[in-house]
């Protein structure tokens, strides 16, 4: 008991308190389907992107669809294309938590280029409802058309319409499926936003190219910019994390 | 010690047994941590299970260098953190959510002797508080915290001193004569 109080001094009341509430339960049994569940997960996903055709500008990414791909027009439209595939592929592997390559939405028109503006407004790994993207573009009652414009997102897991639920809590419809739109969410409940490096004290937002030298057992997980900084870490200045 | 380091090469093999093994040495310890920092049973053993999902599968990253339990508390840690950061923002973002929040810790009713203690824990910040739940679970060094937390030993000995000072503070002025 002492080992664990303040060196030098005894338990004070406060200690023992906290000694008794921290005293760890039984063991419990922890059911093996979880493991199970979390690679068919996994595998849905990375059939998901086995089929994924990317097309871009070179403004930026104009159509990710189920389907083939037309060829890049010129080299940096290919570059932008490489750069989505890899954030893609970063991201439904829960190694990313935004997007950096830019989208070219030149042909969308200004409605549903709106609706697809609100919700790159829903954090990561949140859910909104149709009426909040409604309310939020300022037309309340055009919920069946932000439906609608969702529904033909030409970028859809860059610009997330996968975050926008009905009201009643189920999932709604979804370019790639309604099951596919279940694993986003799962995938992103369990992706972390902030991790910093415990060798250079940085904090970054996960997908950082920071990130990719970090090792394993130098991430650590921090709830905001905020408790980081408290504790000694600063923001990186390159990703710009809560900026 | 050594045995501990071989169960993990074992389950960096692959070797479900030994994984089995670690999970049931230490399941209880971080149930505990997880259970104190997220308040609900449902919610500890939902970040419990993603944290060994996570041992096992980085299984083959672990170095031999980190004490197991040190390496496990970084792993809950970290996902105990990120499920601390979901719930600040949905508070924030969501007010359909504060009546999830509210049933959510309405499931855990901590012994009334500690509710004084529960309540004034949630006010404690929450690298603090993280920091006092892996102290008084398992009386772990300030050199292992700060190994968890990839903090400095002082940053460690400040937040502990600072949330336990909170931690008077607020239970003073609920009467409590604890301290």
């Amino acid at each position: 008991m002492c080992d664990v109080m303040d060196a030098g001094k005894g338990p004070d009341r406060l200690d023992l308190l906290l000694s008794d509430y921290f005293r760890p339960e039984a063991a419990t049994e922890l059911p093996r389907r979880i493991t199970t569940a979390a690679q068919e997960s996994r595998a849905v996903l990375e059939r998901l992107e086995s089929k994924l055709a990317v097309e871009g500008t070179p403004r930026g990414i104009s159509r990710v669809a189920v389907g083939t791909a037309a060829k890049p027009a010129s080299a940096a439209a290919r570059r932008l294309v490489e750069q989505a595939r890899e954030e893609i592929h970063e991201y439904l592997r829960g190694q990313r938590a935004f997007f950096q390559v830019p989208v070219d939405l030149t042909t969308v028109p200004d409605f549903q280029r709106r609706v697809l503006a609100a919700t790159g407004h829903i954090p990561f790994g949140e859910g909104r409802a149709y009426a909040w993207v409604a309310s939020r573009i300022g037309h309340p009652r055009a919920v069946r058309a932000v439906g609608t414009a969702l529904g033909r997102n030409p970028v859809p897991l860059i610009l997330p319409c996968h975050r926008v639920w009905r009201s009643d809590g189920s999932v709604g419809g979804y370019i790639f499926g309604a099951a596919v739109k279940d694993r986003l969410a799962a995938l992103e409940r369990t992706t972390p936003v902030l991790e910093g490096c415990t060798s250079t004290r940085i904090v970054c937002r996960v997908g950082c190219i920071h990130g990719r030298h970090m090792r394993p057992d130098s991430r650590v997980v921090f709830a905001s910019v905020e408790d980081a900084r408290s504790v000694g870490y600063r923001p990186c200045k390159r990703c710009r994390p809560a900026a | 010690m050594d045995a501990e380091r071989g169960l993990m090469a074992k389950v960096a093999r692959g070797d479900q047994a030994a994984f089995a093994e670690l999970a049931q040495r230490y399941s209880g310890k971080l149930m505990a941590v997880a259970g104190r920092l997220l308040g609900s049973r449902a919610d500890a053993e939902d970040a419990v299970q993603r944290a060994f999902i996570h041992c096992f599968a980085g299984a083959g990253t672990y170095d031999a260098r980190w004490a197991v339990s040190t390496w496990l508390y970084r792993i809950l840690t970290n996902v105990c953190v990120d499920e601390l950061r979901r719930r600040a923002t949905r508070s924030a973002h969501d007010e359909h959510s504060a009546g999830a929040l509210a049933a959510a810790s309405s499931n855990h009713h901590p012994p009334t002797a500690y509710l004084d203690l529960h309540r004034a824990l949630e006010r404690v910040p929450r690298e603090a508080r993280v920091l006092l739940a892996l102290r008084y679970v398992d009386g772990l060094s300030y050199g292992e915290l700060a190994r968890i937390r990839g903090i400095s030993i002082n940053t460690v000995k400040s937040q502990l001193a600072r949330g336990k000072s909170l931690l008077r503070a607020e239970l003073g002025k609920r009467g409590a004569d604890h301290v």
